[in-house]
């Protein structure tokens, strides 16, 4: 059995209006119409109406207990001294649908928003939308011509879109329109990565919190945060700029004023007003790539800015306002950060409410074939020349590319390069196997190393300023890896019993004497290193 | 007797309308045995069951004790199982003006034999275009289930036009143990001539005038015979004329409904064509009776009656009845304007 319907509505002061002395039956009457459709059957009609219509409301009333006996009628007094102003009305409709004891699970109702001022018709939509009518709108509308008797359509409309197919599929349509524009396009085909994307999609269409993206080097991270922005723009969710700054670049108390801006005569330099990045990026997108390497200071001014929007710039007691979405980039995993204490936790806790994990290229591929069309595309755009590849270049290239050889340890950067290589090198527009081939041995020549350039760097970087640079050149390799990775930890802890519990920790458990300090101590000495060397060194970023 | 458990009715056969539905629900009444009905009104505008099939099954399932399965709007399907069948005191409500005569017509075959009187108030349309409105009842129908066995009388207390409907009628049933045959083979001479123009809720009273002035030239009617009534008590606006013919055999009605923008003699011509069809041939029985004579005088193991040629309602009528009951129906064709319609038992052991 379908639930009894029960419709809820305005008596129309003027549609539904009727005298005694005039023949009512020879007009149309939206609420009277309602309850003569025979295909209709309306179990209850809760009728709104003000006092001052009382006699109105009765003649309607009694005409629907006519035209359709099973249906009962309930009169309501509503009054609002003007019928066009929306708090009153809207204040008096939200009062009476909050005093109503609705049913839903027995009950099947309707509001008809076809009588009543637009004003009255906008709070029922505005009301029944946010569900406190739960309810399905119901229109109606007049004959084409009354010759009397006709009754007119009636129209049930249900707000909630999914359950129309046509609907249902034009957001579908758009929902992949937006995905595929992040996707820049690309037809990608790694599974993972696009369920990633429509999540991205969604959330960047519904939410205007921060999000941290993360993901190794050359992931596309940078890329993706600039076509987030894009289409919020398109979508008119933000009217400002994008604003995208890499952290890794901000040192010093340059960072602080870059950042937040600083007044004239802040410090040393600072000879006019500076409004800095957070408020250039007012409406817009800020996207804050390597957050990891902000500093301290500036970490809690961000926090502050992004709950508060507001914070004082440089030298200024007073403060500027800016609202902007924050979109933070990260290669490091941002909790061992904050467990090391280089990372504010609530400022993790602020932006990692959406964190989007990018996969490395070689996660992905089944998408390097896609990207390498794409990449074409783009030189093609950028030099105006159009690169092809022969099949077997190509077969030979997508080949290695998907191999286990190819590490593409920067990713799209190594994607993008390679592909600018080749394609420069192509001669008269073709790349062949003979510069397939070179570009695959240097390729494989770049990612031979076994660490990463960034770690190797930092590496030398560190014997070099605790050793100088000559004492440094001197060592053994045998000793260069060793010590590297002791000065590191060293370096990164408070104590040297705190670093030597770190060092020694496995060989610990099994002695009964443990002054690992002091063996920690003999160690660096050999090299002519005291504990105060190291600790002046910066700790690691 | 057929020894089917349920019986399944398609709903799109012959004419497919309401009728088949309300047919199945009598016989089911009749003959205590459950059916399940599909395609409801398949071919029409708004396919399935509307409210005044809805009430008709209400009515039903009440008289019945019934157990119902699809009774919803626009349902297309109905699962229909009928227990005790018992005499009632109870009121029915048809909506939108819809026709209370159906609903009666769908509950009164089986209360013509029940175990005692009942008394039923209908609420809704009495005088609606698309059924047999309250008069034909009144003058043509129950006179003959009068002969057959059963009393039955209406008491019209308002009538309801469309759109405005609420009209109220109270019928009552004196049952008697079996159906009589009847047979209506031979009309005689018609002997009374009677025109009603009837004007409500604020149709002005010169609109019945023109209708009853219109007639009365037509059929070549004396003034005497023509009447003009006002009815005050309608909800709404309204007006119909109706001629009876009054023959040995039958008074047979028939209706002309006003409509706004359509001229009283316009109104009027419509009666009359209908009227005239009827006195040229020699046929008792006109085309509307022929389709509500056909149940009862099933239910009675038999009878006959000569019609005019036989409408597709009558068709599909006799199709339904003889899905439910052991009869043959034999519809011939005697002349041009006449139709012999014969209703025999087949079997023995009813």
């Amino acid at each position: 059995m379908s639930k009894p319907v029960v419709v809820l509505g305005l008596l129309g002061t003027t549609l539904d209006s009727a005298r005694p002395d005039e023949d009512r039956w020879n007009r149309w009457r939206p609420t009277v119409s309602l309850c003569q459709h025979d295909d209709l059957l309306i179990e209850r009609v809760e009728l709104m109406h003000p006092k001052k219509s009382a006699p109105t409301a009765e003649i309607v009333a009694s005409d629907l207990r006519a035209v359709s006996p099973e249906t009962e009628v309930r009169r309501h007094v509503l009054d609002w001294r003007d019928p066009w102003d929306f708090q009153e009305v809207f204040g008096a409709l939200h009062e009476f649908a909050r005093s109503y004891a609705f049913d839903p699970d027995r009950e099947d109702y309707l509001v008809h928003i076809t009588t009543g001022t637009h004003v009255a018709q906008i709070c029922l939509f505005l009301l029944t939308e946010s569900r406190h009518f739960p309810a399905r709108l119901v229109q109606t509308s007049p004959p084409k011509r009354f010759r009397g008797g006709e009754i007119g359509r009636y129209q049930i409309i249900d707000l909630d879109l999914s359950r129309y197919d046509r609907i249902a599929m034009r957001f579908r349509d758009e929902h992949r329109e937006a995905s595929s524009f992040l996707k820049s396009g690309i037809e990608t085909r790694s599974a993972a990565f696009n369920a990633l994307i429509d999540r991205i999609e969604h959330v960047a269409i519904a939410s205007e919190a921060p999000m941290l993206l993360t993901g190794p080097t050359g992931a596309g991270k940078s890329q993706l945060a600039r076509r987030i922005y894009e289409l919020k723009h398109a979508r008119r969710q933000v009217d400002g700029p994008f604003v995208d700054v890499n952290c890794a670049t901000l040192r010093g108390d340059a960072a602080m004023s870059t950042l937040f801006g600083h007044v004239k005569g802040a410090f040393t330099g600072a000879t006019s007003d500076r409004s800095g990045l957070l408020v250039s990026a007012r409406d817009g997108v800020l996207f804050l790539d390597e957050i990891g390497e902000l500093g301290l200071d500036e970490q809690a001014m961000l926090l502050r800015a992004i709950e508060e929007k507001r914070f004082f710039p440089v030298g200024s007691d007073r403060e500027v306002e800016s609202d902007f979405q924050l979109i933070a980039g990260t290669n490091r995993d941002l909790r061992v950060e904050v467990a090391r204490g280089a990372f504010r936790e609530d400022l993790l806790a602020r932006i990692d409410l959406w964190t989007f994990e990018l996969p490395g290229l070689r996660d992905r591929r089944d998408d390097i074939e896609p990207n390498l069309a794409y990449e074409l595309d783009q030189f093609a755009r950028r030099t105006g020349r159009q690169i092809r590849f022969n099949r077997e270049a190509r077969e030979r290239f997508l080949r290695f590319a998907t191999s286990d050889d190819a590490t593409w340890r920067s990713n799209f950067r190594d994607l993008n390069a390679a592909l600018t290589r080749m394609a420069t090198l192509a001669p008269s527009g073709r790349i062949r196997r003979e510069v397939v081939d070179e570009e695959i041995e240097r390729l494989r020549r770049g990612w031979e190393r076994p660490e990463s350039d960034a770690k190797r760097n930092d590496a030398e970087r560190l014997l070099e300023s605790v050793l100088g640079a000559e004492a440094a050149e001197r060592l053994d390799r045998f000793d260069r890896v060793q010590l590297a990775d002791v000065l590191d930890v060293v370096r990164n802890t408070p104590s040297l019993s705190e670093a030597g519990r770190i060092l020694f920790a496995r060989s610990r458990e099994r002695r009964a004497t443990r002054n690992d300090a002091d063996r920690l101590r003999k160690y660096l000495a050999k090299f002519g290193i005291r504990h105060e060397d190291v600790r002046q060194i910066e700790r690691s970023t | 007797m057929k020894t089917q458990d349920h019986i399944s009715i398609d709903g799109a056969q012959g004419e497919g309308g309401g009728q088949v539905l309300r047919s199945s629900l009598a016989l089911s009444l009749v003959t205590g045995r459950a059916f399940e009905i599909v395609n409801i009104r398949a071919g029409r505008k708004k396919p399935g069951l509307l409210r005044q099939h809805l009430t008709a099954v209400t009515a039903a399932a009440r008289v019945g004790g019934a157990e119902v399965e699809g009774a919803d709007p626009r349902s297309t399907s109905l699962r229909f199982r009928p227990g005790a069948v018992g005499p009632i005191d109870a009121e029915f409500a048809v909506g939108t003006a819809g026709s209370t005569t159906l609903v009666l017509q769908t509950v009164l075959p089986a209360l013509l034999t029940a175990s005692g009187p009942s008394k039923i108030r209908l609420e809704g349309g009495t005088h609606n275009p698309f059924a047999p409105p309250f008069d034909f009842l009144e003058k043509t129908f129950l006179p003959l289930i009068a002969r057959m066995g059963p009393k039955v009388t209406v008491a019209l207390e308002r009538p309801g036009f469309f759109p405005a409907g609420g009209g109220k009628f109270t019928v009552t049933i004196e049952p008697s143990e079996a159906l009589k045959r009847i047979d209506l083979l031979e009309r005689g001479g018609i002997h009374q001539r009677r025109a009603v123009a009837r004007v409500a809720g604020g149709v002005p009273r010169r609109v019945a005038e023109r209708e009853v002035r219109d007639i009365a030239r037509r059929l070549s009617m004396k003034p005497t015979d023509c009447h003009i009534e006002e009815v005050t008590d309608s909800l709404g606006p309204g007006n119909i004329v109706t001629i009876e013919l009054e023959s040995d055999a039958v008074t047979e009605v028939f209706t002309g409904f006003g409509e706004r923008g359509v001229p009283a003699e316009s109104v009027a011509q419509s009666a009359v064509k209908r009227a005239r069809k009827y006195i040229a041939s020699d046929a008792p029985v006109g085309e509307y009776l022929a389709d509500q004579l056909l149940l009862p005088m099933a239910i009675a193991g038999g009878g006959s009656f000569r019609t005019l040629p036989p409408t597709r309602h009558t068709l599909t009528n006799a199709d339904v009845i003889r899905a439910f009951l052991d009869v043959d129906i034999d519809i011939r064709k005697e002349t041009r304007e006449t139709w012999r319609v014969t209703i025999e038992t087949t079997g023995d052991d009813r």
